[in-house]
């Protein structure tokens, strides 16, 4: 698995009918890094993930291994959604099968397909419920399918949407702990983020984004130490240091959310 | 796995009610008797009754069998294509376009189109679905447009319709029997036309009923598993539409196979329905060769409509099945 090099976005462009949704997007994204995409709602960074995809179309250009990525099926590319679809009548470890889609042929499993789902079924602690369906799933079990679809995948690069978005703080740690295993084997990480703690603790890198533009970006501790980070939020939130050193970025108090 | 073992138990089942469908009738013929005349065995049926046997109701058991099998299949790559359990066959404006078609051939004063009724049934069905997929704009870039906009053709071009019975009400009796669906029509030409236009749809289906398990899931995810979801989703509804259309321009409107069989297949093998298309083809199959049997026999000499049987049998056996997939969260 390639671990250097980055995916480079070059004056990156996306038009959803005549609104720009991206504009000036230019940033490298580094291969076998965590890369965490943060900012307010309607920022663009779910527009951005999807692109990074190479489902939507856009102007400028995004190189991934020398590569144009629109419509590129030869990469090795996981993704998990925010909303995913359940696909009735699928139990979870058919579910996770899915994974090796691409690999084995559909409709086929490999010897080594079926061990391997086995061993991340147990990962994932989804391994008592491999024959229950995924509509019967808890969000956060739900998720932690997701992800083990994506571990089955054995993706050079993991795209995620808001991860751990409606789950509690426990269930977040477990399934970003759960995501840190694909950063342990060098694959490139990339995703969405509300909470910039969390994004702090797990990402080695941040690109902070701002109606459809990139307004800052660099290592987490670069960024989450940044004077400019709260100008992105409006100055709608509070950088306090812990006695460990971890970084915790707050809502202020001063600035209601509905205030202008 | 592909379940073999189910596959096997529905073609056994067919097989023996194709046998039973053929046998029983105003003239009743043993089964054995029905199996020597088939394979020509020494002994068979001569005269009236071999008539009987391979002009009049074996080419119609092969219809329904094929009927049933076409609108069941796509019923249940509709409702996967469309994330939609309540989707049907018809769903695109091919029931609407096909009974226009057919009300158009049927009102008309030349004789010559009358003759002409499963062509223009034919016809419309698909014309009403291409329009759909047109008006829905970038070629099924979403498929909640494309059926709205099946929705919206549907009724224009009931509205047509409803204005031609209208106009020529000695038509009315002749496009209500079509509309609930009859397979008296069935001859050997009938069935060869429709086995080519359903086995080719059908093969096709069943060629790509492993991937459309990457429909069930969002098209970004399909894409990242490597499936070209736009792309798939017109091959599958595309074959769906030509297996229905031909299964409407042979035998009319027929309601609730394509609903009713996915689901009932579903709840027994408790599996996605498209890893299971094909033992849902052969249930559709041989629930529409049943449902005839019950049309042409209950009020024997009489026929009822077959769209009456497989919702009265139907509807029921929907519920329960619906009722058990509760309690189990399925």
């Amino acid at each position: 698995m390639m671990t250097s090099g980055s995916i480079t976005v070059t004056d990156l462009v996306v038009h959803y009918g005549e609104r720009a949704i991206l504009r000036d997007i230019n940033v490298q994204i580094p291969h076998g890094q965590w890369t965490c995409l943060v900012g307010p709602n309607g920022a663009g960074k779910t527009t951005l993930l999807k692109t990074l995809l190479g489902m939507t179309p856009y102007a400028g250009s995004i190189q991934d291994r020398s590569q144009e990525v629109f419509k590129n099926q030869t990469r090795n590319i996981a993704f998990v959604p925010q909303s995913p679809s359940i696909p009735q009548g699928m139990s979870v470890s058919e579910y996770v099968m899915l994974g090796r889609s691409k690999k084995d042929g559909w409709g086929k499993e490999s010897k080594k397909s079926r061990n391997l789902v086995k061993e991340i079924l147990v990962q994932t602690a989804l391994f008592g419920m491999h024959n229950s369906f995924v509509s019967q799933l808890s969000g956060g079990e739900m998720q932690r399918a997701l992800i083990a679809r994506a571990l089955a995948q054995e993706p050079d690069l993991i795209l995620l949407d808001e991860p751990t978005s409606a789950l509690d703080l426990h269930h977040q740690i477990a399934v970003l702990n759960t995501i840190e295993i694909l950063k342990e084997r060098g694959v490139t990480i990339i995703s969405t983020m509300h909470d910039i703690t969390l994004a702090a603790m797990y990402a080695q890198n941040i690109i902070v984004m701002q109606s459809g533009k990139i307004l800052l970006s660099g290592t987490a501790d670069q960024v989450i130490h940044s004077p400019e980070l709260k100008a992105a939020f409006d100055n709608r939130i509070d950088v306090f240091t812990l006695d460990t050193g971890r970084p915790v970025i707050v809502a202020s108090k001063d600035f209601p959310i509905n205030s202008q | 796995m592909w379940n073999w073992r189910i596959t096997a138990a529905c073609t056994l089942i067919l097989i023996l009610v194709m046998g039973a469908a053929v046998s029983f009738g105003p003239i009743h013929i043993s089964f054995q008797q029905v199996l020597r005349t088939l394979l020509d065995l020494p002994s068979a049926e001569h005269g009236e009754n071999r008539t009987v046997i391979l002009q009049l109701r074996l080419p119609r058991v092969v219809l329904g069998a094929l009927v049933g099998a076409a609108l069941a299949t796509s019923g249940a790559v509709y409702q996967t294509v469309f994330h939609n359990p309540l989707a049907d066959p018809y769903l695109l404006g091919a029931a609407s376009g096909a009974g226009l078609g057919a009300t158009i051939a049927l009102t008309s004063t030349h004789h010559n189109i009358a003759s002409l009724l499963p062509v223009f049934a034919f016809l419309g069905g698909v014309l009403a679905v291409l329009t759909s997929f047109f008006i829905s704009g970038k070629f099924f870039a979403e498929p909640n447009t494309l059926l709205l906009s099946g929705i919206a053709v549907g009724s224009f071009a009931t509205a047509i319709q409803t204005y031609l019975q209208q106009r020529h009400s000695d038509a009315l009796r002749p496009v209500y029997s079509w509309i609930l669906g009859d397979l008296t029509s069935a001859s050997w030409s009938v069935v060869s036309w429709s086995a080519i236009y359903i086995g080719f749809a059908l093969a096709i289906l069943f060629s790509v009923s492993k991937q459309l398990d990457g429909l069930m899931l969002s098209d970004e995810e399909a894409f990242s598993l490597g499936i070209n979801p736009q792309r798939l989703r017109i091959f599958a509804v595309g074959a769906a539409t030509l297996a229905t259309a031909t299964a409407v321009s042979a035998s009319g409107l027929i309601g609730f196979v394509g609903i009713v069989v996915p689901h009932l297949v579903r709840g027994i093998t408790r599996r996605v329905t498209n890893r299971s298309l094909v033992s849902v083809a052969l249930v559709g199959a041989s629930f529409l060769v049943l449902a005839d049997l019950g049309a042409r026999t209950l009020l024997s000499p009489a026929e009822l409509p077959i769209g009456v049987i497989t919702a009265f049998v139907g509807a029921p056996f929907f519920l329960f099945v619906l009722r058990s997939r509760r309690k189990a969260n399925f």
